[in-house]
């Protein structure tokens, strides 16, 4: 999926972003650009990032 | 990472309207600003449980970049006019298969229901391989065709489109979907919408004359 119109960034990218350690959209934004320019995007960067945790939240409680 | 050069590519986007109406006659009379970023035919299909939501698709005939046509103004118009502050995510790809379990052209398709589904499978060539040994049992379900799709930018992506004889049949098929319909469990997380369920509403042809 492409996440972010104005950089043309996919939500591929963002998931290795967001698997790295971003936790904001502003850090999303300085690591690969998506959500720095228009911003129209950062509803569907905060989605990634709280489906990210929240996996990580099931896996850790599955153990 | 590649620009995707192609001859032709589609764009689906699942988002909701203030107007689906208004939007419409917004798309009919930017044909031409459809037909500048290769636009040859945008289909629109509304929900049926939720008010307002839409799915579209735009067929788009160009040797060019994906990226290029994101970011081209008639994308952003479409959200602007469309009333959303925000913009969903774009699902860009191929066609893998298209599959229709009733033969062609056939009579009963108004009022059949259109389960759309983006999402991230393990292999593509398996699932394929998975659809095609459970046809049978699709049909069987009501389901009456599939279309696949693979994602240019990432080759586990799919999106599919089912269409399904009726809303009873439809609402069975998501409560217990087939094994082999594996993206049925994948919707909904994370950059990926919820499944879609509707019916198609609009089909606009583009530029056949230019």
């Amino acid at each position: 999926m492409f996440v972010c119109l104005c950089t043309g960034t996919t939500s591929h990218v963002v998931s290795e972003v967001v698997a790295n350690g971003a936790k904001t959209s502003k850090q999303i934004a300085e690591a690969c650009g998506a959500g720095g320019d228009c911003g129209r995007c950062r509803r569907t960067l905060r989605a990634m990032i709280e489906a990210h945790y929240a996996g990580r939240a099931v896996e850790s409680v599955g153990r | 990472m590649g620009e995707y050069d192609l001859h032709s590519f589609i764009l689906a986007c699942d988002f909701r309207v203030d107007d689906v109406d208004r939007m419409w006659k917004w798309l009919n009379k930017h044909r031409e600003t459809l037909a500048v970023i290769g636009a040859h035919h945008v289909v629109l299909y509304t929900s049926i449980w939720e008010p307002g939501r839409v799915l579209v698709t735009i067929g788009i005939r160009q040797a060019g970049s994906v990226r290029e046509v994101l970011r081209s103004p008639a994308i952003f118009e479409l959200f602007d006019i469309s009333g959303a502050d925000d913009i969903p995510p774009i699902f860009g790809g191929e066609v893998v298969e298209k599959i229709d379990l009733d033969g062609p052209t056939p009579e009963g398709h108004v009022g059949r229901v259109v389960v759309g589904v983006m999402a991230s499978v393990d292999d593509v060539p398996s699932l394929m391989d998975k659809v095609h040994d459970g046809l049978e049992r699709f049909k069987g379900g009501g389901v009456r065709k599939i279309w696949v799709y693979q994602a240019l930018d990432d080759g586990r992506e799919v999106l599919i489109l089912q269409e399904i004889d009726d809303e009873v049949s439809a609402r069975q098929w998501i409560d217990h979907p087939d094994a082999a319909a594996e993206w049925m469990s994948g919707a909904g997380f994370g950059a990926y919408p919820t499944q879609f369920v509707g019916r198609f509403a609009h089909l606009m042809s583009i530029g056949e004359a230019v």
